[in-house]
């Protein structure tokens, strides 16, 4: 069946999401959207709901109300559309140990339709610079050698959204800017990033646009910069402030507080 | 430093996405599900060897208590361990370490995941039942008509998928990857046990009748009657019914408490 896609409405639409784990609420009305070839972030401090949101996105978990369409597919009610239209590159994943890579991604592949040759698999493994390691399995990668491979899975459909949870978490600081350069190599061929961040630096060097997550609730949305310049002058954020410079981290801080999240 | 928000392009050709058809996706799945459980084959033939040996060590006891006897309660033991150890240990590892979690977020329908893997361990099922055929014919000279040997395998498959819903149920109701193994692990012991035991009389008439009507007793009860000339009686068409009873009720529980992950 194909999917007709109208290249000018949002990528992903969230409207008035609710999580509920039981009468905890993590997840209180969140609302946003992202665009067509747009790097989108995610930010906020450990628990305040960025990982339920994504999750609620991915149709891991069952919101408890509001819509989330992705591509005008909303994802409860057509939700393979909804996942067709979507790669994700989950935090920790993991793959079936007994496979090798090159199995692993024509598994995917095959998944969504696409039957990849053993030669046209060598070539993918040869660009992420893993040709070498086609018998190998995923276990036996490095850190950054897994998140290129989990990159490829998640983009081997060429899905116009891509969600990544804390992508380069645990990378070093190289395979951390490889990845930077593949996310904006994929965000100039059209696709849309979707990913959750603790990084500042992140945040300010690869995302258009951000939004700062906290208590469940979005506290504000836009370019790193504009939110630098909207803030700058808060007390709080002032405050927050190390070096005179305000930095989008002092704005994190001062807007969400100084208290460590369990 | 973060690039301005790139417009969408007026010129540029969105790709159509074309939802894969399921047969596809399970295709994909069943392929990798196989080279899996080949690469675990030392697991699997573990499966296949231990009713083996037991047939082979009743030699003696084929001229007493018949082979039908015999091969329903080893056929048994191998489908015990099929949907026990083998199914339901492989889905509580993969849930643990987060595999159907992938899974979950492609477009591959959820029925599809768990059908390749019970394809799989149907494909082990039909195996083991012909290695035993086998091995009760060529070492223990167990011979049936060609009728009541396809009465039997069908009913293997029967009971295979008695052993496979009780795997279900055991990795729906329990979350713990170690807790289920534990849980499997005991129930396979007693069932073997008890199941065996009674088989011998050994355990008086309560217990003995009560074994009778458990998952193995109806299992290796209908395989007998299968591998019997006119050996089925109206008790063996109860032991369908309560066969068919129990795939009911386990599947029901198995699919309705299911998580596709541990977290």
């Amino acid at each position: 069946m194909n999917m007709p896609t109208n290249q000018y409405q949002p990528v992903l639409e969230v409207e008035d999401l609710v999580v509920r784990y039981g009468s905890f609420q993590a997840v209180k009305n969140v609302s946003f959207a992202v665009q067509p070839g747009e790097i989108f972030g995610l930010l906020g401090p450990n628990g305040a709901g960025k990982t339920s949101t994504l999750s609620a996105i991915e149709g891991l978990l069952k919101p408890t109300s509001g819509s989330i369409r992705v591509l005008g597919y909303d994802n409860r009610e057509q939700p393979l559309h909804a996942r067709a239209c979507t790669g994700v590159q989950l935090q920790s994943t993991s793959f079936q140990s007994e496979l090798t890579i090159s199995e692993i991604i024509r598994l995917f592949a095959g998944i969504h339709g696409i039957d990849l040759s053993p030669e046209r698999t060598a070539a993918i493994l040869t660009d992420i610079k893993l040709g070498d390691s086609a018998s190998k399995r995923f276990g036996q990668l490095s850190g950054g050698q897994q998140q290129r491979v989990s990159l490829v899975i998640a983009t081997i459909h060429q899905p116009p959204l891509v969600l990544m949870d804390e992508p380069t978490t645990g990378l070093d600081p190289q395979s951390r800017r490889q990845l930077w350069a593949r996310m904006e190599a994929m965000r100039d061929k059209g696709h849309s990033i979707l990913l959750t961040t603790h990084s500042m630096e992140e945040a300010e060097a690869v995302c258009d646009r951000i939004a700062i997550i906290d208590y469940g609730n979005i506290i504000t949305t836009g370019a790193p910069q504009a939110i630098i310049d909207e803030n700058r002058d808060k007390p709080e954020v002032i405050a927050a402030s190390r070096r005179g410079r305000i930095t989008l981290e002092d704005v994190f801080i001062g807007l969400t507080g100084t208290d460590i999240r369990a | 430093m973060s690039s301005t928000l790139t417009p969408p392009l007026p010129q540029t050709k969105r790709p159509q996405y074309t939802l894969p058809s399921p047969r596809s996706v399970f295709t994909s799945l069943l392929k990798a599900d196989l080279t899996t459980q080949w690469r675990n084959r030392r697991a699997a033939m573990l499966a296949i060897l231990i009713p083996s040996v037991i047939l082979i060590s009743w030699k003696g006891l084929i001229a007493q208590f018949g082979g039908a006897f015999a091969l329903s309660n080893c056929i048994t033991v191998g489908l015990n361990a099929i949907g026990l150890m083998g199914y339901t240990n492989s889905v509580a590892r993969d849930r643990d370490k987060g595999v159907f979690q992938r899974l979950c977020v492609t477009p591959a329908p959820r029925w599809t995941i768990m059908a390749s893997r019970l394809a799989v361990q149907l494909i082990m099922i039909v195996i083991t039942t012909l290695v035993l055929f086998y091995v009760g014919y060529q070492v223990d000279h167990i011979v049936m008509n060609t009728a009541n040997y396809v009465f039997a395998f069908l009913t293997a498959i029967l009971g295979g998928a008695l052993y496979l819903s009780l795997g279900q149920m055991i990795v729906g109701l329990v979350k713990n990857q170690e807790t289920a193994f534990g849980i499997t692990r005991l129930v396979f012991f007693v069932f073997i046990m008890v199941g065996q035991f009674a088989s011998f009389g050994m355990l008086g008439v309560q217990v003995g009748s009560i074994a009778d009507w458990s998952p193995y007793g109806t299992t290796k009860n209908i395989l007998a009657a299968a591998l019997t000339p006119s050996g089925w009686t109206g008790k063996t068409s109860m032991a369908v019914l309560v066969t068919l009873g129990y795939i009911a009720v386990f599947t029901t529980l198995g699919i309705r408490y299911f998580r596709w992950s541990s977290k």
